[in-house]
């Protein structure tokens, strides 16, 4: 019997992963991830074209100009962003480009409606006119009797990106700032430094050892398992219902139902799909663990997660598996499948909608509750491992055996269906007439 | 006595319908039987429980000395009713696959699978994909996956609706190879033609029920048709006048000449010099029976109208020749 079981296994692993489809499907993701993760930061951080041109300056505290020109040029530019970006990410080199920005003094009693005509440029003008920044009078000393500083009104030229615009706006803070400071009798290098407190990165300290903390991918991680467990159930779980339609309607099931007995035919069938599904997880994991390689974070992974990743994949895709393969048994064809697979995909999108709730309250009643709860546990019990607070071990032995309960009940079920639907033509059966025919087989 | 199948009462319903009332049979070794009957007579359910691809609501059976066929799945060939290939495999692989499922020795099969291709024109589909290939050359290669494994009973649902005659031909003699192999080979048909030429047995099933199980000797010797078919030399004797005859109860004309009915007693041999001497033959015979005639008078009945005689026969497809003579 095993033999025959085997051997339809082979059969079905064999002709799915040799698929153009299935190899399309599966290189599909990796390649995103690769780019995601390998290209991703490289193209992201690739510098766009330079942009160059003049920002005129309507000063009417008359004191301001000299300092918005320091500031606006390229050098305190890079410094301002340098600042801005190494504390929180060390790996992120480089960022948009620097504009190359020169700074016009327009006299403050011109007419405003006039300047702001300049940067409506002829389009043949051989410098492009930016920005019209306009500083209120009471910028740098506050006006008798308020307790707010003037600030400043800027108008910008059509297609002026938001980088330039950002970098005007920093530009001009840093300007009013300092001269606000000097206005005071501050000394603002002694306000920076005071200002400036480093925030280290936390070490995590554990029974193996010292690591520094990563709480980005702690958060993703239950997340990422969410989505590789909901890939490889649903990969598995299509291609088993598509192959049992097409076994059905092609007639070649009543050949194999002389060579096996439906529950050899059924096991075969869903072992060989399981083995897939196995296969789609193990590339995925895989590349997901260069990716972490590439990053120096796969220590960070915990070998243990990946035992209970596959134990919870197995029960997860026999209970996805077995319904709807009854589902491909019942049916003669695939448009037929869709009103009875609404119930299975609700089974399966549902704890897939959970796990980002579950991963940042790993230990709230619902995550408790939901991992004893066949089948959305796999999801659960999988989110909270993942989690920084991952759930006790009675727990996850819980879920293991109400998940293999579980299977063993979606198992029966489809073994009940599939005896009777294989054989059956005619009208596609509704969910209520397949819990009839597993009552009756 | 060796039995290959018994099958000992069984009945199954569909809903409302009994499609098989309790169905005794039992089959010796090596033997050929034919299952025949009219389309939804049962036929195919009655093969599918002994295959135990369906279950019976009662009753009980025995395969080739197993409880049920589940035990004996290896040593059994099945051409079912519904053809069906994995259309995506090739030929070779298909067969291969097919015959491993069936437990036996790869080499073997293989050597099988194209010994058989061969002999039935199909040398040159052994790596097609099974898409690429005609209906009639899907029906030899599913022919050839029910006996690729050497079977000790094979079971063949109509095996040769749609194949052109010379494939036909070609079957039939494999067939009979496989007889004389040692198989038992229960064979469905509801063309009552290729029951009367390959079977020594014949089972009638009618609405479920079986309503005969007879030697074909047996059955041409219990439904003799009494009867000899006559074609004049000459075309324009009256043929009539052969009543006059003795021995000779009735004569009905037909297109070619007449159907003469005999007396009982009647030696047909006897008969058959009177008649050729009284009126020259071009051609002279004893009309031997035919199955449907003796479906017809089973399921019939004497006191069925002629109306619904003639709704049977055609139901009984496959039917050829002239009406019975009256």
């Amino acid at each position: 019997m095993m033999q025959r079981i085997w051997m339809v296994a082979g059969r079905d692993f064999s002709v799915t992963v040799s698929n153009k489809g299935f190899l399309f499907g599966i290189l599909l993701m990796p390649i995103l991830i690769f780019i995601f993760v390998f290209l991703g930061p490289r193209i992201l951080n690739g510098r766009s074209p330079v942009v160059a041109g003049q920002v005129a300056v309507m000063d009417a505290t008359g004191t301001l100009i000299s300092e918005v020109r320091s500031d606006l040029a390229p050098l305190a530019i890079a410094a301002r962003r340098a600042r801005a970006t190494e504390p929180r990410n060390p790996s992120q080199k480089g960022g948009a480009s620097i504009p190359s920005i020169a700074v016009v003094e327009k006299p403050s009693a011109e007419d405003l409606r006039a300047a702001k005509n300049w940067l409506v440029q002829p389009p043949a003008a051989p410098e492009r006119h930016l920005a019209l920044i306009a500083i209120h009078p009471d910028a740098v000393k506050r006006t008798e009797g308020k307790a707010e500083y003037g600030s400043y009104d800027l108008y910008i030229a059509s297609r002026l990106d938001e980088n330039t615009e950002n970098v005007i706006h920093d530009a001009m803070r840093q300007a009013l700032v300092s001269a606000r400071l000097k206005n005071n009798g501050i000394d603002q290098a002694a306000v920076d430094a005071s200002m400036q407190v480093v925030r280290p990165v936390s070490v995590t300290v554990g029974v193996g050892g010292e690591r520094e903390t990563q709480r980005g991918f702690a958060r993703w991680l239950p997340f990422l398992c969410g989505i590789l467990l909901f890939m490889g159930v649903m990969t598995g779980g299509q291609i088993l219902m598509t192959s049992t339609v097409e076994e059905k309607s092609s007639r070649v099931v009543e050949v194999l139902l002389a060579a096996v007995s439906p529950l050899e035919l059924m096991w075969g069938k869903l072992l060989g799909q399981v083995g897939v599904g196995l296969l789609t997880v193990v590339v995925y994991v895989g590349l997901g663990m260069l990716a972490l390689l590439e990053y120096s974070l796969a220590g960070l992974v915990d070998p243990m997660l990946l035992v209970y990743f596959v134990i919870f994949y197995l029960l997860a895709s026999l209970v996805y598996g077995g319904l709807m393969m009854s589902i491909g048994a019942a049916v003669n064809q695939i448009a037929d499948a869709q009103s009875l697979m609404g119930p299975v995909m609700i089974l399966l999108v549902a704890p897939y909608a959970l796990v980002p709730m579950i991963g940042q309250n790993p230990n709230s009643t619902l995550s408790v509750a939901m991992t004893f709860v066949p089948p959305v546990n796999s999801f659960v019990v999988l989110a909270r491992l993942a989690s920084s607070t991952p759930p006790p071990l009675w727990q996850v032995f819980g879920a293991m055996a109400t998940g293999l309960a579980g299977a063993g009940l979606a198992v029966w079920f489809a073994a009940k269906v599939f005896k009777i639907g294989l054989l059956m033509q005619g009208k596609a059966p509704s969910f209520g007439t397949l819990v009839k025919w597993a009552r009756m087989a | 006595m060796d039995t290959a199948l018994e099958v000992c009462g069984i009945s199954k319903t569909f809903g409302n319908h009994r499609a098989i009332d309790d169905l005794d049979l039992v089959i010796p070794r090596g033997a050929t039987y034919g299952l025949i009957g009219p389309s939804g007579a049962g036929k195919t359910t009655a093969i599918r429980m002994i295959m135990s691809i369906l279950f019976p609501d009662s009753g009980s059976m025995t395969v080739l000395g197993k409880p049920s066929a589940l035990e004996a799945k290896n040593r059994i060939g099945y051409l079912p009713e519904e053809r069906g290939v994995y259309r995506k495999m090739k030929v070779r692989a298909f067969l291969s696959y097919i015959g491993r499922l069936k437990m036996g020795e790869r080499a073997r099969v293989d050597a099988r699978a194209t010994q058989l291709l061969d002999r039935l024109g199909l040398a040159d589909a052994v790596n097609k994909k099974c898409e690429e290939l005609s209906k009639g050359m899907l029906q030899r290669v599913q022919f050839v996956a029910a006996i690729v494994h050497e079977p000790d009973l094979l079971i063949l649902d109509e095996p040769f609706s749609g194949l052109d005659p010379l494939s036909v031909r070609v079957l039939k003699e494999i067939i009979a190879d496989e007889q004389r192999r040692g198989a038992t080979i229960i064979f469905s048909t509801h063309v009552m033609a290729h029951a009367e030429e390959l079977c020594e047995q014949i089972v009638m099933i009618h609405k479920g029920r079986k309503v005969l199980d007879e030697p074909m000797a047996g059955l041409r010797r219990q439904y003799d048709t009494r009867t000899i078919r006559l074609e004049p030399l000459d075309a324009t004797r009256d043929l009539m006048a052969l009543k006059s005859v003795p021995g000779v109860e009735r004569v009905q004309l037909t297109d070619e000449g007449c159907e003469i009915g005999l007396l009982a007693g009647t030696e047909p041999a006897v008969a058959i010099r009177n008649i050729a001497g009284a009126v020259a033959p071009a051609r002279i015979e004893l009309v031997r029976v035919r199955l449907e005639d003796v479906f017809i008078r089973i399921v019939g009945g004497g006191a069925a109208s002629e109306e619904s005689k003639q709704a049977l026969r055609t139901h009984l497809q496959g039917l050829s020749g002239v009406g019975v003579a009256s």
